[in-house]
């Protein structure tokens, strides 16, 4: 094992900035995306939504739908009662065979009754997309529209209507309606030991994942086989789930994602969709083709869970931390799709912790996983929070953070290697974080004041099984097969340039063979930052064995090939392995207009050795870019009285053009831990981690009013100031 | 969307014959130029045209043409022509301007100044198809609802605000709007174009069925004359105004001769300010009188419960546009 943050030799091929292998096909129309997908004699699908928060559907008449000449097929509750296992599970965490026996609160592809504006009632295949949606306004459904409830506080309150018998507090793994509670220490003891104690809650929005391609979805069925042209982020996870659903044996399902335009956690694990189009297709018997529209994807699939969280924290008068004590509602919609932890406390070092966190049903679209998924909204938090202490101590909150960050996981356990005091060191001079911040706060003369905030973070980085098989045959080609997908990230050009770099080859022999269960071996699937670190590995070590078999046997001539394979399921040795990473923001505020402009913005990230600084800059910006949307724009507005969504889609949502993101500036301080691939580290999520925190820090810094509420608009602004 | 027939229009009073034949077979007929707006709202089934009677094939009605006593301006151009063109940018800089602002430069380029002029409100209740005034309701959902963005002038029974930009130029420049229908053509002030809810709260403007916005006429504007849009957005693009402010002054050396403000993002129309213009006739714009006209601008605001923001913001923005528009030499 390498020390760590030892000096590390340059590689050939790995670590130089590389255009991806596949750009040319995608800027030129080439690359299929799923909607591309035309099969002979294929059908399209549309979806009847929900236009109820909450109803119990009496009865559905079909008949005249289906009398529609081209209609082809109808599935409604009545006759497809199919539980979507990924998209209800107790306790949020992994889908798989043992939580699908325990779950109470399932939830089925049609669902009744329905629980959200959103949820699907029917779906029609027809032989074009207008007679589908013609179809749809024929279907008569007789709804006994029941009370429903917007807010996790309010959901927990005794009147509050029951969207589960069991009661709005979301089931955990056992089935036990209790929050995730987790302590250290004892935080009575910690207050008490406290010179000054500090309370406050801060709230956070529903914010979409907005990724550019909206869910489409293909199937095909021969004989007993399904055949899925689906964006998933996971083929490997989306066939077991979908072969799980159905009840058929995995080998039975083929998953083919080629190209996919994004999804930033909302295209993981199997979708309602995949199974809806499943079983059109095979009642039909055709394939076809189900398109959702930008509103079906803002309501219909998932976003970040909104959250209100409650701190209170205790410190001594120089600034060290005592306690810290937290009670967050996360609001998960009716459905438990994911954990909605509430992460951030983990940051600080602390002898007495307690976080007691409610995953709150409520009649709200669903939240689920987004880029970083418990982080952003946690992290904005509690860093908030602490920013606010500094600032009440007197101190700089850079003095403060280095005063109380995280050395250890959780106190105890060591990293691998540990960089986050060079990151802020070095990212507040780089900033000139002494110039840009206020020393006191909305100080600034006139209307329009600047200010600066910082954040850091730590995120996860671990290791974990994978595959990957390489091929050379007699022309020299290298022909690496990986269960990935490209959610956007690069991973195709990632895992070609560890190949070429593992077998001391260049990058043109390498061709990737990807985004097919047929043709892959298992990968996990792009989520949790950690393809390049777990199939990265895989590839280096199949790497090695095909080199193992050159050595033995000799190049392959004339028609024969070698290959070499890994299933690699690698351990850290009692440590945990983290990306580190800080965010300095100037901001200027218009005072008289409420106005937010972002001046300045640095990334400072260790993400262990960078693969492609070219993807990886992108990562960070995009996440950076992210994080600032969160922060200062976006929302899904409902009415109260009548439990509507308002502003589903790119225009409502006030999602940022590219006119509104600033220029992002990223810094890597690269180190090689000894593990993972060369000794990358995560990325993709870790940089819209901190963003949020750092940017309403910065709004703090320059207006003297902290804004406890996201998003931060014009609205809040002024009223604060009025 | 639902099927619809598509019918070129030789010229403005065939567009009409045609809009009236299909209402005649019983049969709902829409204009439609670029279609930007129009298209959206068939998509979410706001509205169903049977029948799209195309003005695009009406030849010169996209056309800046100056005249006698002013320049006379085709509904069919497109925003981003407009904004572009040169008589416009140095003579009716505040109707450019506010061209220039509008969506994004896709929709620039297949909006018209009529479409913009006519376009349906962004009042996301009607926008989402709930059964409003708007949508032939009884009811403003937005009055005990989500009304950030909705009026605080001349709201009531309906609180949308208008959403064109141009709409807001246009009455600073007093223009007047040609308009073809059955009986003829009709010319109106674009005061008298526009109409509150009081008086309908369905339409936003007097467009009787099958009337067409043809061309829009400005007059001249005297020397000395200068003006600005100042359009206030939640992000960069693709957003309607929160709150703007068109102003035209009228100027001698340092000395506002006469002023002009219109307001958008406000009310249910354009929402001109005839006491401000009054206090800055024969002014010199200062600080002390710019803060004075803003303070004015909002007398007799009455916000929502969630868009009371609106009144400092609009105060700053009038402010502000009038001292750097007085500033610029």
């Amino acid at each position: 094992m390498r020390q760590q943050n030892a000096p590390m030799p340059p590689l050939k091929t790995v670590g130089h900035a590389t255009p991806r292998i596949d750009a040319a096909e995608r800027v030129t129309g080439k690359a299929t995306y799923t909607n591309d997908v035309r099969l002979p004699g294929m059908l399209y699908a549309r979806i009847l939504r929900s236009a109820h928060p909450h109803a119990r559907i009496r009865r559905i008449d079909i008949s005249k739908a289906l009398a529609l000449p081209g209609v082809k097929t109808i599935l409604t509750h009545e006759n497809c009662e199919i539980v979507w296992g990924a998209g209800g599970i107790s306790g949020g965490q992994q889908y798989n065979d043992d939580i699908k026996k325990i779950t109470k609160h399932r939830r089925y592809v049609f669902n009744n009754p329905v629980r959200f504006v959103g949820d699907p009632v029917a779906a029609v295949a027809a032989v074009n997309r207008h007679v589908a949606e013609e179809a749809l306004r024929l279907i008569q459904v007789d709804y006994e529209v029941l009370n429903f409830v917007l807010e996790p506080e309010e959901a927990l309150k005794p009147d509050a209507v029951k969207i589960w018998p069991e009661g709005n507090l979301s089931l955990n793994a056992q089935n036990q309606a209790q929050p995730a509670t987790t302590r250290r220490g004892n935080v009575e003891d910690g207050f008490r030991a406290s010179d000054v104690v500090f309370e406050d809650r801060y709230t956070t929005a529903f914010v979409h994942n907005a990724q550019m391609e909206p869910r489409s979805c293909i199937a095909t069925w021969e004989g007993d086989k399904l055949t899925l042209y689906t964006p998933t982020q996971g083929i490997s996870n989306c066939r077991s789930d979908t072969a799980r659903d159905l009840g058929i044996p995995q080998e039975k399902v083929q998953i083919i994602c080629q190209y996919m335009g994004g999804g930033f956690g909302n295209k993981n694990q199997n979708q309602d969709a995949d199974l809806i189009t499943a079983m059109l297709s095979k009642q039909a018997g055709a394939p076809v083709k189900l398109e959702f529209t930008r509103k079906d994807d803002f309501i219909g699939v998932h976003g970040r869970w909104p959250t209100v969280q409650y701190y209170k924290v205790g410190v001594s008068r120089d600034g060290v931390l005592k306690a810290i004590q937290l009670r967050g509602y996360s609001g998960m919609g009716p459905y438990r799709k994911n954990t909605g932890a509430i992460g951030g406390i983990d940051l600080y070092q602390c002898p007495h912790i307690e976080s007691v966190i409610y995953p709150v049903y409520t009649n709200k679209t669903v939240s689920g996983n987004f880029r970083g998924p418990e982080y952003p909204q946690g992290f904005y938090g509690i860093e908030s929070m602490m920013d606010d202490v500094a600032y009440k101590l007197k101190m700089d909150p850079v003095e403060f953070i280095l005063k109380n960050m995280t050395r250890k996981s959780r106190d105890e356990v060591p990293y691998t290697n540990y960089s986050l005091e060079e990151c802020i060191h070095r990212g507040a001079e780089a900033f000139e974080w002494k110039k840009r911040w206020r020393p006191q706060p909305g100080s600034d003369g006139g209307p329009i004041k600047r200010g600066a905030g910082v954040s850091f973070m730590a995120f996860r980085s671990a290791l974990g099984r994978s595959n990957a098989v390489i091929r050379l045959d007699a022309k020299g080609k290298y022909s690496v097969f990986v269960g990935v997908t490209d959610i956007g990230a690069g991973a195709k050009t990632t895992m070609a340039m560890i190949a070429a770099e593992a077998l001391a080859v260049p990058l043109s022999k390498v061709e990737v063979v990807w985004g097919d269960t047929d043709r892959c071996p298992y990968s996990v699937g792009e989520s949790g930052s950690r393809t390049t670190i777990q199939t990265g590995y895989a590839v280096i070590q199949a790497a090695d064995a095909l080199k193992r078999q050159i050595a033995e046997k000799g190049l392959p001539t004339g028609q024969n090939v070698l290959v070499g394979s890994a299933s690699p399921n690698p351990v850290l040795d009692g440590k945990v392995r983290a990306a580190f990473g800080a965010h300095f923001v100037e901001v200027e505020v218009d005072t008289d207009l409420g106005t937010v402009r972002v001046l300045k913005y640095l990334a400072v990230h260790d993400s262990g050795r960078i693969m492609n600084p070219l993807a990886a800059k992108s990562q960070i910006k995009g996440g950076a870019i992210m994080g600032i949307g969160m922060a200062l724009h976006e929302d899904l507005i409902y009415d109260r009285r009548n439990g509507q969504p308002l502003t589903a889609g790119f225009y409502g949502a006030r999602l940022m053009t590219h006119r509104d993101a600033p220029e992002i500036e990223v810094m890597f301080i690269e180190s090689d831990d000894g593990y993972g691939p060369y000794g990358a580290k995560s990325i993709g999520e870790s940089s819209k981690v901190p963003a949020v925190a750092a940017v309403a820090n910065a709004v703090f810094n320059a207006i003297g009013w902290r804004m406890k509420d996201l998003p931060i608009t014009r609205d809040k602004i002024l009223g604060a100031l009025a | 969307m639902k099927s619809f027939a598509n019918s070129n229009a030789r010229d403005l009073q065939h567009a009409v014959t045609l809009a009236q034949q299909t209402h005649q077979q019983g049969h709902a007929a829409a204009f439609v130029g670029g279609g930007s707006d129009l298209l959206a709202l068939v998509k979410e089934r706001i509205v169903g045209p049977d029948v799209l009677v195309n003005l695009k094939t009406i030849k010169g009605l996209d056309q800046v043409k100056p005249a006698n006593d002013g320049v006379n301006i085709g509904g069919l151009i497109t925003l981003d022509a407009l904004s572009r063109h040169d008589l416009i940018r140095t003579r009716y800089t505040v109707l450019a301007e506010a061209a220039e602002t509008v969506a994004t430069p896709q929709i620039r380029n297949v909006g018209t100044l009529a479409g913009n002029v006519c376009q349906r409100p962004w009042c996301w209740y009607f926008r989402n198809g709930f059964p409003c005034y708007k949508n032939g309701g009884n009811t403003c959902f937005s009055f005990v609802g989500e009304n950030q963005f909705h009026a605080i002038f001349g709201g009531g029974p309906s609180y949308i605000v208008h959403p064109s930009d141009t709409a807001v130029a246009l009455l600073a420049l007093d223009a007047k709007f040609r308009i073809a229908g059955p009986s003829g053509e009709r010319i109106l002030p674009a005061a008298e174009f526009f109409a509150l809810p009081q008086q309908n709260p369905a339409r936003e403007n007097v467009l009787a069925p099958d009337e067409a916005l043809a061309e829009i006429q400005v007059p001249v504007t005297r020397m000395g004359t200068r003006s600005t849009y100042h359009k206030i957005m939640d992000r960069e693009a693709w957003t309607h105004a929160v709150v703007s402010a068109a102003v035209v002054l009228e100027m001698d050396k340092q000395v506002c001769r006469s002023a002009r403000v219109v307001l958008g993002g406000v009310a249910p129309i354009p929402w001109r300010l005839p006491k401000v213009e009054q206090m800055l006739a024969g002014q010199r714009i200062n600080e002390a009188l710019a803060a004075k006209a803003a303070e004015t601008a909002l007398e007799g605001a009455k916000p929502l419960a969630k868009n009371a923001y609106k009144v400092p913001l609009t105060k700053g923005v009038v402010r502000r546009t009038l001292l750097e528009l007085a500033a610029r030499g």
